[in-house]
């Protein structure tokens, strides 16, 4: 169904209701219910609750309304307003390091909608709409044509879109505002954020993926490669993180490189897409469900504690069945067991590399090896899913903490949250078993909705999750995530310090691309650089305005009498007092008494007029002894 | 169309008014700016000294402006022009104060400066014996023959009049005049004074040289490079800028250059676009400078470092700052993003290879560095500062609040105004299309 409010922002805005778009919606209605009831309690403390829950629903709305949207005109309208109204639920609790990162996130988000502003431009210029439907044929023809220069644009305008929703979607290199802003917002606005913002950027790289670059091989290998590089280092920066919601915030975003890179293999299979688009599809309702368990969960342990390190957090739940099994749950989802939800994803994920493996291997083609490489990092990836959320599980939920006394009294059984929290929790969880479990009338109706917009074609026969062969990556991904965890994390990160086995944070705090980056060149190169070459635009006409004034066209002459002997040193003086203010004009030096050059050359020139006389004098008198001096020699040789 | 003549100079130099859509809408934008900035000045006056003076040139001021939309020839407009400058400078010097005595002056004699260049390129045209009465597309016959020297004289109309608009090189007077002169003063030199001069340009070219005689030329190729500078550098020194005043002086001479740039495209969109930043970006720069009044007059403060936690104080005056603030960055679905997209648009029509992209890229950058500096501003005054508002207040101060309803009214009207206009802003859109039809 197909709703167009004309004129509406100038273009007007076009919606479309139905399949995947009515799924998002949908599941973003869900997240939003549900966080809204979570944040009754959450937020029972906070200040300013009217302004939180109205830039919330404001979030809300445009969220959805960009779910449904028909063309990339209103896509982006509201990604806009979704990005400015989210900031505001960022940075509720208004201390300084949520100011920061909250600056981080609005300052990608604003610099990311204005590039893909670029990109859209061009988009609509080239092709005069944006519409989803009437672009696919358009950019189809276009690419076919082998028109360079258009092919080229194309893939300008193509990646001015991908840096902006690239960067919502947590992409390399512009993850850096995920790990920041996740920790610091209220645990609520965290999950919807990880579990439902971020796939708007997801959304855009969809809607690029399909409509503008309909299997294109290019495009679909750019995605991949970035979508590599965006799961490893999400898995790694999990692995090394000791903050539980930092370690969330950065499997969100090993989890959405996986569903980049399920992007890009959809462009590049063409046809045979089926398998990436559902595993896409899949992957993304699945960590959203999931990174709303999860967040909630760290939330309840946020709001008791306030604290978010797991060495003071450490044993907090284990005493605490119902909410260890909460988090469990949403681990082993996102773990991807069998018989959870991501397992099932990330199995379908896993295939459509292997399918592409074959088809490159039947071509006789070079890039075969490197897929098996990115096949194996894919399952690394998994892998290390399984070994961070082992981490955060056994720290909080079954290890004691290093401080008995704070043991004891996270022991004490005090109820730690309102059975309204409970039931959200408890409905929350339950859904990755289910999703796993009852694969056949949940989640893959959740990928026949889905696949339609991204223009998959029906599945030829249903995929049997549980086969042998499917589960082998899952069991191999379960075996490589028990060996880093018990190689790596209990090896290397639990430390001991002071007879305490704590975790240690060994992540150089250097090594952080915005602060050995971004920072200086967005906040100080470039600044320096333009806007000294601004400064001195600026300066231009007003100096030369100056300028005139203080040499040719001085106002003020004082008229002093020149002494007929001085007059050399007047005009020379004169000369050197306007070059000397002028100088110290420029140089901003404030001369309040000025030296007169006029006087320091007059004493100069007495005392050289004293000189020349003595000089002159003697030069005359040597002169005249020359001259009898030559007189006596020539008469000399004369006369001798 | 009916016009009135007033008065014979010579043969074809004679004082004249007529209404057309163009000089309507300007006409409509000056005067509707004009009063609910003279409502919103009124509580600021009283702050102020020589009140009465004031008033009087301001409202000779609109009076000129006005009629100055309607003037149906070169000559005309070039009067009222000059008297608009000259009756506007006593309200820089206002306050009498050194500062504002040489900030009128450099006023003064950048904007002679350029009316002299502007009378230039008008003395070249009326000795060739071009008669130049306003026409849509351009008066010139197409059998007059236009060379350098002529083209020489365009260019010298088109810089002239952007004196006024503050196109660099000329952009002097404006970050020097504004932070002396009283807010309501700022805000309408600013917000409407500026228009005078695109009203100048979009005169000169469209109506007497016509845009096809200089599209291509070294004429077109200047204004836009000289406009695509100043959007720039005009964002950069406002980023940089610590008064708050001078930053949305600075702010000015970037965004008014948004609208030369629509114009010096050359392009129907380009031009709709240029109209369109016209009205929006008087409604936000008014309402810019009036919240800035309302923090100089309430709080006295008149750094940017110095309004941490204003926000919480005088919650309506930094609601409307902010809201006008992201309209002017043209984050959707405000008023300037549709004009942003129109001026883009536009750009991308031209012919012209690099400037093409060159000039929307310079656009977005600038757009970034408007964020950088205005919702800074927000930022620190909502979210820095001390917390709890109790016992911060030193005994013997008035208590920092909003301003009265008089001045608060016109702010929010004008707020609303530039974010409704984005989201419905066919009607002005429209308008505009029918104005383009003729002139191109």
């Amino acid at each position: 169904m197909r709703i167009i409010i004309p004129d509406i922002c100038a273009l007007g805005l076009s919606f479309e209701i139905g399949g995947f778009r009515l799924l998002f919606a949908i599941i973003a209605t869900y997240m939003w219910f549900m966080t809204t009831l979570f944040s009754k309690e959450y937020m029972s403390h906070a200040g300013k609750k009217g302004r939180y829950y109205f830039f919330l629903a404001i979030t809300y709305v445009a969220t959805t309304a960009l779910f449904l949207s028909g063309d990339l005109y209103t896509t982006f309208i509201f990604f806009e307003i979704m990005s400015v109204a989210s900031y505001v639920c960022v940075i509720h609790d208004e201390n300084e390091l949520t100011l920061r990162a909250g600056g981080v996130y609005l300052a990608v988000a604003v610099i990311g909608g204005l590039v893909s502003l670029m990109g859209i431009f061009l988009l609509h210029h080239m092709f005069g709409t944006l519409t989803f439907e009437e672009l696919k044929p358009l950019c189809e023809a276009l690419l076919k044509s082998g028109d360079a220069d258009a092919i080229r644009t194309l893939f300008i305008a193509g990646g001015c879109i991908l840096f902006g929703y690239g960067a919502k979607a947590g992409m390399f290199p512009l993850h850096i505002w995920l790990p920041m802003a996740h920790p610091v917002a209220p645990a609520p606005a965290s999950a919807l954020l990880s579990g439902i913002i971020t796939k708007t950027g997801i959304f855009g790289l969809l809607v690029l993926s399909v409509y503008v670059f309909p299997g294109n091989g290019q495009w679909g290998f750019i995605i991949v490669m970035l979508g590599v590089v965006t799961m490893l280092l999400g898995g790694i920066l999990a692995i090394f993180s000791v903050d539980i919601k930092r370690t969330l915030a950065c499997s969100s975003m090993s989890q959405l490189g996986m569903i980049i890179v399920g992007i890009g293999m959809m462009d590049l299979l063409g046809e045979e897409n089926t398998l990436a688009a559902r595993g896409t599809v899949m992957h993304m309702v699945n960590h959203a469900c999931l990174k709303l368990v999860l967040f909630m969960a760290a939330g309840v342990i946020v709001m008791n504690l306030h604290k978010l390190n797991l060495n003071e957090i450490r044993g907090y739940g284990r005493k605490k069945p119902f909410l260890k099994l909460v988090f469990l749950s949403g681990s082993l989802g996102i773990a991807g067991i069998p018989f959870f939800n991501g397992y099932i994803s990330k199995t379908l994920l896993h295939e459509s590399i292997v399918e592409y493996i074959e088809v490159l291997s039947e071509q006789g083609s070079s890039n075969e090896a490197l897929f098996r490489v990115i096949e194996w990092l894919f399952l690394i990836t998994g892998a290390m899913t399984l070994a961070y959320m082992t981490k955060l599980f056994i720290c909080v939920f079954v290890e004691k903490n290093v401080d008995a006394d704070l043991q004891a009294e996270y022991d004490e059984g005090k109820p730690y949250c309102t059975p309204l929290t409970k039931f959200v929790l408890a409905i929350t969880a339950f859904v990755m078993p289910v999703f796993g479990v009852l694969s056949k009338i949940t989640i893959d109706i959740i990928g026949d909705m889905g696949q339609g917009f991204l223009g998959a074609k029906e599945l030829e026969h249903q995929v049997n999750y549980f086969s042998l062969e499917n589960l082998k990556g899952g069991l191999i991904s379960i075996l490589l995530g028990a060996l880093i965890y018990l190689v790596f994390i209990r090896r290397v990160l639990l430390r001991n310090e002071d007879g305490r086995e704590v975790y240690a944070d060994i992540w150089p705090k250097k090594l952080d691309l915005l602060t050995l980056f971004y920072e200086p060149v967005i906040m100080v190169i470039l600044p320096a650089v333009i806007g000294f070459i601004c400064r001195c635009l600026d300066f231009a006409l007003d100096g030369v305005i100056l300028f005139l004034r203080q040499t040719t066209h001085k106002q003020v002459f004082k008229k002093e009498p020149i002494p007929a002997k001085f007059f050399m040193a007047h005009i020379l003086g004169s000369l050197m007092n306007r070059i000397s203010s002028v100088a110290s004009f420029f140089m901003g030096e404030k001369v309040h008494r000025k030296k007169n050059y006029v006087l320091v050359l007059a004493g100069k020139k007495t005392l050289m007029d004293q000189t020349t006389k003595m000089v002159s004098a003697s030069s005359a008198f040597s002169l005249m002894m020359f001259a009898i001096g030559i007189i006596a020699v020539v008469v000399y040789i004369l006369v001798v | 169309m009916p016009e009135i003549r007033l008065l014979n100079v010579a043969d074809s130099m004679n004082l004249c008014f007529r209404v057309d859509e163009l000089g309507l809408m300007f006409a409509l934008l000056f005067a509707s700016m004009w009063i609910l900035v003279a409502i919103a000045s009124i509580e600021y006056m009283k702050h102020e000294k020589r009140r009465k003076g004031f008033y009087v040139f301001y409202a000779l001021t609109g009076v000129i402006l006005v009629l100055a939309a309607f003037a149906a020839n070169f000559f005309t407009y070039y009067c009222l022009f000059e008297a608009m400058t000259l009756l506007s400078m006593p309200m820089v010097l206002n306050s009498r104060s050194h500062e504002s005595v040489m900030a009128a002056l450099k006023y003064l004699f950048y904007s002679m400066g350029g009316a002299f260049l502007t009378l230039f390129g008008f003395f070249l045209f009326m000795t060739k014996g071009f008669d130049l009465t306003f026409t849509a597309g351009g008066c010139i016959p197409e059998s007059a023959e236009f060379g350098t020297l002529e083209l020489v004289g365009a260019f010298c109309m088109v810089l002239g009049f952007a004196t006024k608009a503050g196109m660099f090189p000329m952009h002097g007077w404006l970050p020097t005049a504004h932070p002396v002169a009283p807010a309501p003063a700022s805000a309408v030199l600013s917000g409407v004074i500026t228009k005078a001069g695109v009203l100048g340009i979009v005169r000169s070219i469209f109506y007497c040289v016509g845009p096809d005689r200089i599209r291509g030329t070294w004429v077109q190729y200047t204004f836009l490079v000289l406009s695509m500078t100043t959007v720039l550098m005009g964002s950069m020194m406002a980023y940089q800028e610590k008064v708050l005043k001078k930053r949305l002086a600075y702010s000015t001479v970037s965004q008014v250059s948004y609208v030369l740039f629509g114009l010096a495209t050359l392009e129907p969109v380009g031009f709709i676009g240029a109209i369109l930043h016209v009205i929006f970006h008087s409604l936000v720069k008014d309402t810019l400078f009036l919240t800035a009044g309302a923090v100089i007059i309430k709080a006295r403060k008149t750094l940017v470092s110095q309004l941490d936690g204003i926000g919480r104080k005088m919650p309506i005056t930094m609601w409307c700052f902010t809201l006008s603030s992201i309209t002017l960055i043209g984050i959707p679905p405000t008023s300037a993003f549709i004009s942003k997209w129109y001026l883009a648009q536009g750009a991308l029509d031209m012919d012209i290879p690099v400037i093409r992209w060159l000039g929307v890229v310079f656009l977005l950058v600038s757009a970034l560095l408007t964020a950088g500096y205005l919702l800074t501003v927000s930022i620190r005054a909502f979210l820095y500062g001390e917390k709890d508002e109790s016992g911060t207040e030193k005994t013997g101060q008035e208590p920092v609040t909003d301003p009265g309803l008089l001045m608060l009214v016109p702010m929010l009207i004008m707020t609303v105004f530039s974010v409704v206009l984005g989201i419905w802003p066919m009607g002005l859109s429209l308008k505009l299309l029918e104005v383009t039809k003729i002139l191109f």
